[in-house]
């Protein structure tokens, strides 16, 4: 999970491996922020699969490589 | 996970912050009742273990040990796993940051600002290797 200057960076990083899923810097930014946002709250309780889902989909990171064990 | 193993995370978490390094077991209640709750948690992916000596390796989103992901929020600096996690510790903290990286093919710095929840370089991208359903197969690689 790294953060690249371009396409052309990652292509080059990747070589022969098969590509994963790249996203901008805002949208990781608002995935990062659903994502922790209640992470040291003191009534902290672990997100359910549903919830962390829905996050997802909120910000359209959907489709098969997106599917949450 | 029950309530106590939910107050002992609160509890390694609270630790974690305030002093920003994490608990030896002592630190956070009788030791062999720690390390029993952090094995737990660490089955319900609430923590990271390094499996081999029951050191806490993560808090997600922040990283016990130092990585690439330099983080600077709240006055203090900190180390996040991976990129969605360094920007995570400004959510968590519920802060402004910067982040200091570098790009893993030309080893160039990356750095840039989270103000009110928004990065200050727009240009960047970022890149998942792993599909999501194999994240927690090894969590440390991903």
């Amino acid at each position: 999970m790294n953060l690249f200057r371009s396409e052309e960076h990652i292509a080059r990083w990747l070589g022969t491996r098969e590509p994963g899923a790249t996203i901008p810097l805002t949208k990781l930014t608002e995935l990062a922020f659903a994502w922790w946002d209640d992470r040291i709250a003191p009534d902290w309780a672990p997100h359910t699969r549903e919830q962390n889902v829905a996050i997802l989909e909120r910000l359209g990171l959907v489709g098969d490589f997106w599917e949450l064990a | 996970m029950d309530d106590a193993d939910l107050d002992l995370r609160r509890r390694t978490y609270a630790f974690f912050v305030e002093h920003r390094r994490a608990p030896a077991p002592a630190e956070v209640g009788e030791p062999d009742d720690v390390v029993a709750g952090w094995r737990r948690l660490h089955d319900a992916h609430a923590l990271v273990l390094n499996p081999a000596t029951d050191e806490l390796r993560m808090l997600n989103p922040f990283s016990c040990v130092p990585t690439a992901y330099r983080v600077e929020a709240n006055v203090r600096w900190w180390y996040g796993n991976c990129a969605w996690d360094a920007i995570g510790i400004c959510a968590a903290l519920h802060s402004d940051g910067r982040i200091e990286a570098s790009c893993p093919d030309c080893g160039e710095p990356l750095a840039f600002d989270v103000r009110d929840g928004r990065p200050s370089d727009e240009s960047l991208l970022f890149h998942v290797l792993v599909p999501a359903r194999h994240w927690w197969d090894d969590i440390v690689f991903t």
